[in-house]
């Protein structure tokens, strides 16, 4: 389904990424682990589209993306999801304005089921009209979430989500938003340095060792 | 400590009181009895005087805006030829008055000009008046003010974190969708500080506006003080050049509306490359902006100054070079020390409703034209001297008639807005957990305002205090009226050459002041470029 390869990544001369290269089936949830500066959050921007990067290549569903570092398919034009570490509401829009931001060709009755389906699947019903300055960092992480499932990307990019929450309630949703994408069946890839973190999300997980991925 | 507060807010309040003297005297106008020549006034004139006033605002407004806006999303978010030294070059407009800019057009592209004459003599064109209807002076005002929408939103395009644009682009949006539904709604109070400023300043013009023989407002006030000798009417349309402002600024804070975002990352990452021939497309685009608004009026100057240099160089310019040096720097600094005093964000915070207000009365001054603040101080000072007279004291006319103190007042009550837009704008950054943990780490409030707030407020306070050495040194009316015998600056010495039609003569003390108003600019782009 997502297939990653010999990507190549440097900064100043100094590799970070080597032959890097990952496979996952569609509705695999990995979680990739690594120190920070191992070049974790750098390969998930390469998938992403946002970065470049020396060599490699991206394919999804068999449609190449990114070929030799150099991307061929926009990062909008994907159809890959990211949530990000400091979630990145946009602090002018509703949380209903937010979630529905990816899905506006939509006619109105049925973004609204949308938005609520989601907000449902979320738990956080009857937050619409809210601001994301109005959210707890969890409550804003969730909407984060609802809003890349919206557009429903056959990828979910996850780059440090929970790092930003206190552990109380990082532990909580850590298990939550597995939960909800193992519901949704998509496939995800998660970034983090902790290690218990990855334990609890992942079905597979890879760690950076050495310029290259290996699967535990 | 609550005596304290109040103490610091009484003085503030005289503080920003004394700054609206001028303006205070203007609109005291109204209670004189209305003459018959205010009753002439407001029924031939005032409708019309109205409809170009606002039309010449709207025409400004929206040009400024696209413009400024648009010039700062590329060269902030865009990677595209040239743009490292564009994004520099599009500020140089601030180092031409106005004026300058009016009388090199009309030299060029009037009927007599040599772009007419030559399409008059090579397509058989029929000769044009570019004076006629408002776009050309629409179009002058708009390449002229366009850097203070450029400079503001160009700022905030950079604070804006860069995970904002990549969300969008990650929901599928193409970059104008990200632009005009995340970029342009973020930036909209740093749009909107700029808009105020370029609408003030068109408000107070002068110079361009009786070069394109354009009634507004100033024009009428002009010739009702200088042709009818009524300083009420002048004082009294005056008012209502007040009561726009007001407007103005109500507007503007409207649109700032009570969303905060707070946000200190600076990118160096610019999330759009454009390929191909976009890229030279925004090239030329960008390119287009700086010849028209900068380098080709520029090289006209140049040429007309290389025909008339030792007809007008003469002795006399070491005398306008240190007129002009002198003023400029001590209104400068008197100008920024008020502003300052005035947005320290720990009186902020528990500043009344009555000191918000006087403080935004006194920054009223900029839309009133240079003519107005003098008429109106010369108006208060004689009123005084009256009053003094009448209790038995003395007559204060001749200290301050023909003196540089009154022309320094002139200044600031004119330009306090500037400075002090730019110093409040970088106070409102200042998050109060900086005055909590200084206090508590038991900092004094002297060595929370020297070591804390200053170098917090500093690039605000240096960014303010160019815009106001440039202003000063174009400033016009004001010093024109004001200035004490043998105090002739640049400005002045333009005004009289190019009002006699002598634009080529005109060309040369108006290239110093281009040549000093860029020095000033490359001093400001350097410390600015050292921030990112």
């Amino acid at each position: 389904m997502l297939s990653v390869n010999n990507l190549k990544i440097s900064f100043d001369d100094n590799h970070v990424l080597d032959g890097f290269n990952l496979n996952l089936e569609s509705g695999d949830i990995f979680a990739l682990l690594g120190e920070s500066g191992s070049g974790k959050s750098s390969a998930l921007r390469f998938i992403a589209g946002l970065e470049e990067a020396q060599l490699g290549s991206v394919a999804l569903d068999g449609n190449s993306l990114s070929d030799e570092g150099n991307h061929s398919v926009n990062a909008e034009l994907r159809e890959i999801g990211m949530v990000f570490q400091d979630y990145a509401l946009f602090p002018h829009m509703t949380v209903f304005q937010n979630i529905s931001f990816g899905i506006d060709y939509l006619a109105k009755k049925e973004k609204i089921d949308k938005v609520d389906k989601l907000l449902d699947l979320i738990g956080l019903k009857g937050i619409e009209k809210k601001y994301p300055h109005q959210l707890s960092g969890g409550e804003q992480q969730r909407v984060s979430l609802a809003r890349s499932l919206a557009t429903s990307p056959k990828l979910l990019l996850l780059d440090e989500p929970f790092s930003s929450l206190d552990k109380s309630n990082r532990d909580q949703l850590v298990k939550e938003v597995r939960e909800i994408l193992k519901s949704a069946g998509v496939t995800s890839i998660l970034v983090t340095h902790n290690e218990a973190e990855a334990e609890v999300f992942a079905d597979k997980v890879g760690v950076i060792n050495k310029k290259r991925l290996i699967i535990k | 400590m609550k005596s304290k507060k109040n103490n610091s807010n009484f003085l503030m309040g005289m503080l920003a009181l004394s700054i609206s003297f001028p303006l205070i005297v203007v609109c005291s106008a109204w209670f004189f009895p209305g003459t018959e020549l205010w009753a002439h006034f407001a029924e031939n004139l005032l409708p019309e005087l109205i409809t170009s006033t606002l039309m010449l605002l709207i025409g400004v407004g929206i040009g400024v805006s696209i413009l400024g806006t648009i010039l700062a999303y590329l060269v902030v978010m865009v990677e595209f030829p040239g743009r490292k030294w564009l994004e520099w070059a599009l500020f140089m407009p601030f180092a031409i008055p106005a004026y300058v800019l009016a009388f090199v057009y009309l030299g060029v592209f009037d009927y007599s000009g040599y772009a007419q004459v030559w399409l008059r003599e090579y397509t058989g064109m029929p000769g044009f008046d570019i004076r006629a209807g408002s776009w050309a002076i629409i179009l002058t005002f708009t390449l002229v003010f366009y850097p203070y929408v450029y400079m503001m939103a160009r700022a905030s395009f950079k604070r804006q974190k860069i995970q904002m644009i990549e969300a969008g682009k990650m929901l599928g949006k193409k970059p104008f969708e990200v632009f005009w539904r995340i970029s342009v709604p973020l930036a909209r109070p740093a749009i909107a500080a700029g808009l105020l400023v370029t609408l003030m300043e068109t408000l107070a013009d002068f110079g361009v506006v009786s070069l394109f023989n354009y009634s507004t407002f100033t024009t009428a006030i002009y010739s009702a003080w200088n042709d009818f000798r009524s300083i009420e009417v002048a004082a009294q349309l005056a008012s209502m050049l007040v009561l726009i402002a007001f407007f103005l600024i109500y507007f503007e804070k409207k649109a700032r509306g009570k969303a905060k975002y707070y946000s200190s990352d600076v990118s160096h990452i610019r999330p759009y490359r454009a390929t191909g021939f976009i890229r030279w497309l925004i090239f030329v685009f960008v390119f287009g902006v700086f010849m028209l608004s900068f380098a080709m009026p520029m090289l006209q100057l140049v040429i007309w100054s290389f025909d008339k240099y030792a007809e007008e160089i003469s002795q006399r310019y070491s005398d306008y070079f240190s007129a002009t040096g002198i003023l400029t720097v001590s209104a400068t600094i008197l100008t920024v020390v008020v502003a300052t005093l005035l947005a320290l964000p720990s009186r902020r915070k528990d500043e009344s409703k009555v000191l918000q207000l006087l403080i935004r009365f006194s920054t009223l001054g900029y839309a009133l034209p240079g003519s107005v603040m003098a008429v109106g101080l010369l108006y208060g000072v004689q009123n005084i001297s009256l009053v003094s007279i009448y209790l038995g004291g003395a007559s204060i006319n001749h200290i301050l008639f023909g003196s540089v103190i009154l022309l320094l007042f002139a200044y600031i009550s004119r330009f306090m807005a500037i400075a002090y837009n730019s110093t409040s704008a970088s106070s409102e950054q200042i998050k109060p957990v900086f005055e909590q943990s200084a206090r508590l780490l038991g900092s004094s409030r002297i060595r929370l305002i020297r070591e804390v707030y200053l170098p917090m407020m500093a690039p605000g306070i240096l960014a303010g205090g160019l815009l106001v050495a440039i202003d000063v040194m174009k400033e016009l009316p004001a010093t024109y009226l004001l200035r004490p015998f043998g105090w002739d600056t640049l400005a002045i010495r333009v005004f009289e050459l190019s009002s006699e039609g002598l634009y080529d003569r005109a060309a040369i003390p108006a290239l110093m002041m281009v040549f000093f108003g860029a020095i000033i600019m490359l001093l400001f782009i350097r410390l600015d470029s050292d921030k990112y």
